[in-house]
């Protein structure tokens, strides 16, 4: 059963507390955030938790959910790669860098590794051309990429996991 | 040595805490603008002659002149911090290390406007910037400058930050309301126009981060003093976040009174371009304005030196032109291929239309096969045709800009490379192992036969 912590449904009470009265539908892209941070993912239960919550049709919901691509509608890694590609990234080598880590995890965007670690996505640009190129790793930004860059990024992840 | 306004700051440690803020002279045009009348604030930015910094550079002060007053009903001021065309960094590095004068001008923008409830919109991905703005507000509100009865004026304020979730659209105004409603990103059909029927159909004024922070200077020195810095009608100063084949990337403050090529060259700027490399072009206003070759980017076509400014970026129309845009300043070198680069936009605006409109919904799609075709040496000479066709029917076809925006970089590529696509259908397979190059993109322009005497 899909279920908010007594912490969360006060945050989410806050949220909703930020727009007019009435107007709580408003809150449903802060509150589909705070429920992917909890659950990591949006499966359809998730959804319609959320609509509940905000007293919309589950119907408004998914088609939010799908409209955005920060929403993953399916599980993905623990961390996830998410390397924009576009013309300013492209120019400073995204290309090498994204086909790096498809080699070093064997996955192509889109998939995540076997042992539900990695996932890696190719992304459209995410404001940082200057520092390019780039990825987002969950609520952070690496920047800067090289190969040396990817692979110490990667041994940290592996660290974490097996210090946990 | 340009002018900094906005940037002046943001060398000192600790500035984006409100102690370090505050003693560097921080909140002082709230203080100074709470003692106006909200009409008197609203004509001090129309006196700087401030325009909108987040592409369209639409005036402010007409803009907020624009709002709706019917007795009774909320306005909300909206900040757009939904930065995402490609090129673009300038907010995000506002935001992360200047936070309290983006809230500072919110404040002061707030009360000229009557918003007692302000919301600011940022994209999803600068997830990490919303505790900073919050922190920021926590802070303001700490001392006074938010909350209610600010300063023992009687105005009341609270402002909230909203996050996307990852959709370019939500930078187009009424994209953004909708987005802000708990909705898909699709634009309105506007009129009827926010000022009138924004966010839960109040009036609303939609403004820019950089264009918020600007009101700061512009309270604090006078709109008069702020219009006397710049050019004609570019006053004051403008970030220009500065990226692609370049010595020195990153965002700088100008005073729109140097030239792209003091920008480009000099060390106070981008530095030159990197490897001793040669310029080939360069799309300065952001990925949807018209990418330029080198020689019509540093001289206009009539041999003027272009300068950084919204006039003389755009002088010569499209056809020799561009758009100094949202100053999201993108520089190739001799060795970056056009076709490529326009593919890879052609794919970013296919990702990020909304639908709602098959012009721009199955054009964006179409020019991106077409553009990998043609980059992978599998394209016809046609194919150059056809793009140049699908541009022009998306353009102006649609309910929002970004049919527009997707269509003008295909068709200044085309407008000014378009050997450089035809290499790729005449040569395919050398196009597959090397670049086009240089060509004469930056060869001196020729001169007009008429003044050829």
């Amino acid at each position: 059963m899909i279920q908010f912590s007594e912490e969360k449904l006060n945050k989410v009470s806050e949220i909703i507390a930020r727009y007019p009265e009435g107007k709580q539908k408003s809150a449903l892209l802060p509150v589909l955030h705070l429920a992917q941070d909890v659950f990591g993912w949006l499966s359809t239960e998730t959804m319609d938790y959320v609509a509940s919550l905000l007293k919309i049709e589950p119907i408004e919901v998914y088609e939010v959910a799908t409209f955005y691509t920060m929403y993953n509608l399916k599980p993905v890694g623990k961390y996830v790669f998410e390397v924009c590609q576009t013309g300013p990234c492209m120019i400073q080598g995204s290309d090498d860098i994204i086909a790096y880590i498809e080699e070093k995890l064997s996955i192509k965007p889109g998939e995540t590794t076997a042992d539900g670690l990695f996932t890696l996505k190719a992304a459209e640009c995410l404001g940082a051309c200057g520092y390019a190129p780039m990825m987002q790793m969950g609520k952070f930004y690496k920047e800067h990429l090289t190969k040396e860059k990817v692979d110490a990024i990667i041994a940290e992840c592996r660290n974490v996991e097996n210090a946990n | 040595m340009s002018r900094k306004l906005l940037l002046e700051n943001a060398h000192i440690e600790g500035i984006r805490y409100y102690d370090v803020y505050r003693k560097n002279g921080g909140y002082r045009s709230v203080e100074k603008a709470l003692k106006m009348t909200p009409d008197e604030v609203v004509e001090e930015v129309k006196k700087s002659g401030l325009r909108g910094r987040g592409g369209a550079g639409f005036p402010t002060g007409m803009k907020w002149s624009f709002i709706a007053k019917p007795e009774g009903v909320p306005r909300h001021l909206v900040c757009n911090a939904d930065e995402s065309e490609p090129g673009t960094f300038k907010d995000r590095y506002l935001m992360e290390f200047l936070p309290h004068l983006l809230i500072e001008g919110l404040i002061v923008s707030s009360y000229a406007l009557g918003s007692n409830t302000t919301y600011i919109y940022i994209r999803g991905e600068y997830a990490w910037i919303p505790d900073i703005l919050e922190q920021a507000i926590a802070e303001a509100k700490a001392n006074g400058f938010l909350g209610k009865n600010i300063l023992n004026t009687g105005f009341d304020c609270e402002i909230y930050v909203q996050r996307g979730a990852g959709a370019y659209i939500c930078g187009e105004e009424t994209a953004l309301i909708e987005s802000l409603e708990g909705k898909r990103g699709n634009p309105r059909i506007k009129p009827p126009f926010p000022a009138v029927k924004g966010a839960w159909d109040r009036p609303t004024v939609v403004n820019n981060v950089e264009t918020l922070a600007a009101v700061v200077p512009i309270i604090n020195i006078g709109g008069e003093e702020y219009a006397k810095i710049g050019v004609g009608r570019s006053t004051g100063t403008k970030l220009i976040s500065a990226c692609g084949n370049i010595n020195k990337p990153g965002v700088y403050e100008i005073d729109m009174t140097i030239s792209v090529e003091e920008f480009i060259f000099s060390e106070e700027w981008c530095g030159g371009i990197k490897n001793g490399k040669r310029l080939k072009a360069c799309i300065p206003g952001g990925s949807s304005v018209p990418i330029l070759p080198a020689n019509l980017l540093l001289k206009t076509a009539k041999g003027e030196s272009r300068m950084m400014n919204y006039e003389s970026l755009s002088d010569g129309g499209f056809a020799t032109g561009t758009m100094m845009g949202s100053g999201g300043f993108i520089v190739f070198d001799e060795d970056q291929c056009v076709v490529k680069n326009t593919y890879t936009l052609a794919r970013f605006y296919r990702h990020e239309s909304c639908g709602q409109c098959s012009p721009c919904r199955e054009g964006t799609g179409w020019m991106e096969k077409l553009l990998l075709r043609l980059e992978k040496g599998q394209g016809k000479v046609s194919d150059i045709d056809l793009l140049w066709d699908i541009q022009s029917k998306i353009e102006g076809n649609t309910i929002c800009p970004l049919g527009d925006a997707a269509a003008w970089p295909v068709a200044a590529a085309i407008r000014h490379f378009r050997d450089e696509f035809e290499w790729h259908v005449t040569h395919a397979a050398e196009a597959q192992a090397r670049n086009f190059g240089l060509a004469h993109y930056a060869d001196p322009l020729p001169v007009p036969e008429a003044a050829a005497v």
